[in-house]
Parts: structure tokens; sequence; C-alpha cells
């Protein structure tokens, strides 16, 4: 096994990534804690954050805080499109834009996992990838709004009338639980306990991933590079074990401790007042 | 005509006098307080308690909330409570029922212990329907009144509430029944489009996922030499 790897994101991403995680499972776990109240799981849970009430504000406030994340992190999207070439920067193979080819793929990665085709080649994002990106995107901008309503709900019965806040509190709920649900199953899965992976995919805490493997997985992206000859510039050395250490411990609490929320919430389900 | 009291007669009117302010009551602020209607708690209530002034009127708000019973269509006042009943309009609800006095609240209305203020914030039922006589939501004078609503419940505990606000539905109806679609379409439609849009991502990616793992596990089988 070499160990070369080559250069996948930003430290600028790396670090959103990294708070995304954090705020993610402090909203999961306040969100959580408060719904199921009623159980002795949701009450313990809400214990780690002082209480039932001292957690939705710590909801809030981490709330508020992901909102201006997203708005910078939009902001920073924008500036990286390259608007004199709008069309190729946008649909062009590294942009995280879907396209026709996504869906090609997404069949012919099926048509592999049954045994029937040869395995898609990827370029620098699949389509999984793709569909996680923008998932977070629009569950961001859902949550967000749904959430500032119910955050201030004098101020918003005066922008609609007050039942709209029964209708904005099942859209954040519903919303939230297919969140909870996509990122500790299906995202922690493909990242994480797949088996090419296994147990963990350092990539987006340490910023380059495995060339290798990345050569098997996306050989176009490497192909793309080597045309240019750009490869050489975006290898880098592998970090240190001690920092290599703490990526493992990082990701691997963070899966255990969203795992953790995902079996007490599906477990305790029938406890609850819907 | 002139009466001309002197000597013992005028000295024993004083004393008399002076016995009798001693049986009067010594003056009290709170007696004050209680004549005047308005005033009335005042001190304690988070809103200002000038219902009658221009609290119940509905300012910015009123474009947007109907008035009940007018229009049940896509936005009615308050679902729920634009519902016809028989009994909807009596200054007590629960006129000639039988053995009212000794059962629960619950037992009667199962439906309405299940929302948020009941199950979570553990709020009685009296904390918002008030004191016997509990009046129909829409009889004129109740408290629970959508012209009064917000000041004389709402605001109690939700400082500021205005009458949009209290037009929240706190009986919130089961959003995933068809019947609510007849009291609270928007709710519904809401309900259901969320969850279409959950159970189309899970019907796809749950399946794919799990065969992913499998076709990998199986690749490794067959070149364990993979790196
Ligand atoms: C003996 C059974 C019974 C009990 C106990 C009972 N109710 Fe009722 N209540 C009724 C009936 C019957 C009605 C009239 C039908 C309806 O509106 O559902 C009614 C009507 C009402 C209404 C008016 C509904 C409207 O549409 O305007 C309110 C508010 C109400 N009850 C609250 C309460 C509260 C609060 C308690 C507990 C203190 C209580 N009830 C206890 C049977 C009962
Ligand atoms: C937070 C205040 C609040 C609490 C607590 C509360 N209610 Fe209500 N209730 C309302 C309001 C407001 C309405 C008017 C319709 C609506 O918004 O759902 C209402 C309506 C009703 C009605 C008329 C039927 C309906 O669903 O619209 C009944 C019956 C009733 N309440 C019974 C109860 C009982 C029984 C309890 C205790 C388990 C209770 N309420 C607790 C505020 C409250
Ligand atoms: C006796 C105090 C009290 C009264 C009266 C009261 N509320 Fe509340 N309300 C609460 C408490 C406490 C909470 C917080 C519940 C929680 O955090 O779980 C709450 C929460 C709410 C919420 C947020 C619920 C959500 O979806 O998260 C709304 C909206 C609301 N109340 C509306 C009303 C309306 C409308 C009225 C008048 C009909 C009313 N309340 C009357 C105490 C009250």
């Amino acid at each position: 096994m070499n160990n070369l790897r080559i250069r996948r994101f930003t430290p600028l991403q790396r670090l959103f990534h990294f708070l995304l995680i954090l705020s993610f499972l402090i909203q999961a776990a306040t969100g959580l804690c408060r719904m199921y109240v009623e159980t002795a799981w949701g009450q313990r849970l809400g214990r780690l954050f002082g209480g039932y009430d001292a957690a939705l504000e710590v909801h809030k406030i981490v709330g508020i805080l992901m909102i201006v994340g997203f708005i910078f992190h939009a902001a920073f999207m924008l500036m990286r499109v390259n608007w004199k070439h709008w069309k190729e920067s946008l649909f062009g193979p590294d942009s995280i834009v879907p396209g026709t080819k996504d869906a090609a793929q997404f069949f012919q990665h099926l048509g592999w996992f049954l045994g029937m085709r040869r395995a898609p080649e990827f370029d620098r994002w699949g389509y999984w990838e793709k569909f996680d990106y923008w998932a977070v995107f629009w569950g961001m901008v859902i949550i967000g709004v749904t959430g500032l309503l119910l955050a201030y709900p004098i101020a918003s019965s005066r922008l609609m009338p007050g039942w709209g806040l029964n209708v904005a509190f099942w859209i954040h709920r519903i919303e939230a639980l297919l969140a909870i649900g996509h990122v500790f199953i299906i995202h922690f899965f493909i990242a994480h306990l797949r088996w090419r992976n296994f147990p963990m995919d350092r990539t987006m805490f340490e910023g380059s991933a495995d060339l290798h493997a990345v050569h098997h997985e996306r050989p176009l992206w490497i192909a793309r590079l080597d045309a240019d000859g750009r490869l050489g510039g975006l290898q880098v050395p592998e970090a240190v074990p001690i920092e290599k250490g703490i990526y493992y411990v990082f990701g691997l609490t963070a899966v255990a401790f969203g795992l953790y929320l995902l079996i007490g919430a599906i477990v305790n389900a029938p406890r609850i007042t819907w | 005509m002139k009466v001309n009291i002197s000597g013992p007669g005028r000295r024993f009117l004083l004393s008399a006098a002076l016995v009798f302010s001693m049986l009067l009551p010594p003056p009290a602020a709170g007696q004050e307080e209680v004549s005047s209607a308005i005033r009335r708690y005042r001190d304690r209530e988070a809103s200002t308690g000038f219902y009658e002034q221009y609290e119940v009127r509905p300012r910015r708000q009123q474009a947007l909330v109907e008035i009940p019973g007018l229009r049940k269509g896509l936005m009615p006042y308050s679902p729920s409570a634009a519902r016809v009943r028989v009994r909807t309009r009596l200054a007590d609800s629960h006129q000639g029922l039988r053995f009212y006095r000794w059962l629960r609240c619950e037992t009667c209305h199962p439906g309405q212990g299940k929302d948020i203020h009941t199950v979570r914030a553990n709020l009685t039922c009296r904390q918002c329907h008030g004191t016997e006589p509990i009046a129909s939501i829409k009889h004129y004078f109740s408290p629970m009144n959508p012209i009064r609503r917000h000041a004389y419940v709402c605001a109690k505990c939700h400082p500021g509430a205005n009458a949009s606000y209290a037009a929240y539905v706190v009986h919130e109806p089961n959003p995933a029944r068809v019947a609510t679609l007849e009291t609270f379409p928007v709710l519904f439609y809401a309900f259901w489009i969320m969850i279409g849009i959950a159970g189309v991502t899970f019907v796809i990616f749950l399946p794919h996922t799990i065969l992913w793992g499998l076709r990998e596990v199986l690749e490794k089988k067959e070149k364990p030499n993979r790196e």
C-alpha cells in the first residue's frame, strides 16, 4: 500500500464540514430531547444541555449560528463560480451541480451492485455526493426558515396567520427527521462503514484522499488532472499519526453519537404523543 | 329655620360623630381598585389590560385572518374552532350535562389532551379555559372568542400575543388524517408533501445503500488484494 494522497478539500471546506458536524449533532440532540421529553431517554438527553428549557435556548442559538454559516457558505460558493464562463463553471466536471450524467451513473451503479454492469467511472463528485450536498443545502433553507418562524412566534404571526406556526412546526419536524435519517444512516454508511472506506474515510477531515483508491473509484478526475498536468501539484503526504488519530477519534465519536440518537429515536418513537 | 345647638347638646353630637367615625372601615387602596373595572389587575397582566380601548382591535393582522365560520376555505381563522357544533354558543358549554362535576376533562374530551401545551408544558385545561362556567369557544363573551382570545388567554403567558398569534391551533388535528383535509387543509398538504419527500428519499437510497454495502463485501472476497 502506498501512502500517496491527493488533495481534495481546502482547509476552509474542512472547517465548514467540521462546524456542520458539531452543529448538526447539537441540533439533533436538542431537538430530539424536546420531541422525546415524555420518555426517560429524552429527559436524559435534555439533561446534557441543562434541561428541557435550556435545550431550546441552545437549539435557537446554534440554529442561528448555522444560518449565518450557511449564508457565508452560499456567498463563498457564488464567489467560486467563474461568472465569465458560467456555463462551463456551473455544469463542468468540477461542479457540484447535478446533470444527466449523474442520473445515468446512478443506474449504472445500481447495475453494478446487481452484477449486471461494469462499475461506473466517476469524476470528481459522485452522484451520491451531489445528492448529499443539495439535500443539506435545501434542508438548511427549509429548516432555517421554519425554525426562525418558530423561534420568534409573535413576530412571525405578524407576517402570517398564527396557524402558520402549526404548519411550520410540522415541516420543521419532518425535515429534521429526514435529515437525521439520511445523515445517520445513508451518509454514515457510504462515507464510513462500507467496506472500501471502513472504518472511516478521513478525506473530509484530512483534506486529502488515498490516491490509489481515488484512481480506482474516480478515474475520470485523475485522468483530467493528469492531462492538465495538475496531478503532481495536488499530491500531498499523509498526515502524521497523531493527527490521523485525532481524525479517527473525532469522526468515530460523531458516528457513535449519531447512531445513539438514531437508535434512541427509533426505539422510543411509539412512546411519544405525536 | 334656625337650629341652635349649644352646651351639652353640642358636646353630645361631637362625641357621637367621633364614635361613629371609629366604626367606619379605614381607608383602603384595594377598594378603589375593585371599583374600577378597567384598571383591575392591570399590573399583573403582561398586556396593558386596556382590552376595550385598542387591544382587541387587530391592527395589521386583520387582513390576514378571517372571521370564524364566515369562510371555511383554505384559510379559516381557526380551522378547528370554525367547525359547527351544537353547543358552540353557550355561556356554560356544559349546561345540563349529567355527572359533569365528577368527571375529568379528558374523559369527555380525549382528543384535546394531546396538544403540546398539555403534553409537554404540563398546562391544565383550566389555565386556558378558565373556571366554571366554561363558555363555548364562540360565545360572545367567552374569553376564548377570537376577538379577545389573544389578550384574555394567550397573553397571560405569551407577552405581546396578537390576534393573529391566537389563531394558532392549540388542539391541532392529526395532520395525517383525511378528516384534517376538511378542518385544516394546509396542514394536511404540508404534512403529506414532506412525508412524500422523506419517503422517496428513503425508498431510493436505503436499498441503494444496502446493495452497495453488500456489493463491496463481495468484491473484497473476489480479489482480496485490493490495494
Ligand atoms: C361529562 C362530559 C364532559 C366533561 C367532564 C367535560 N366536558 Fe367539555 N363538553 C362536553 C360536551 C358534551 C360539550 C359540547 C359538545 C362539544 O362541543 O364537543 C363540551 C364542550 C366544551 C367546550 C366548548 C366547545 C366548543 O366548541 O365551544 C369546552 C371549551 C370544554 N367543553 C372544555 C372542557 C373542560 C376544560 C373540561 C374540564 C374542566 C370539560 N370540558 C369537561 C362534555 C364534557
Ligand atoms: C393553551 C391553552 C389551552 C389549553 C391548555 C387547553 N385548551 Fe382547549 N382550546 C384552546 C383554544 C385556543 C381552543 C379553540 C380552538 C383551537 O385553537 O384549537 C380550544 C378549544 C377546545 C375545545 C373545543 C373543540 C376544539 O378542539 O376546538 C375543547 C372541547 C377544549 N378546548 C377542551 C380542552 C381540554 C379538555 C383541555 C385540557 C386537556 C384543554 N382544552 C386545554 C386552548 C386551550
Ligand atoms: C398558562 C400559560 C400558557 C397559556 C395561557 C398559553 N400558553 Fe402557549 N405555551 C406555554 C408554554 C409553557 C409553552 C412552551 C411549550 C414547550 O416548550 O413545550 C407554550 C408554547 C406555545 C407555542 C409554541 C408551540 C410549538 O409549536 O412549539 C405556541 C404557538 C403557543 N404556545 C400558542 C399559544 C396560544 C395561541 C395561546 C392562547 C390560546 C397560548 N399559547 C396560551 C404556555 C401557555
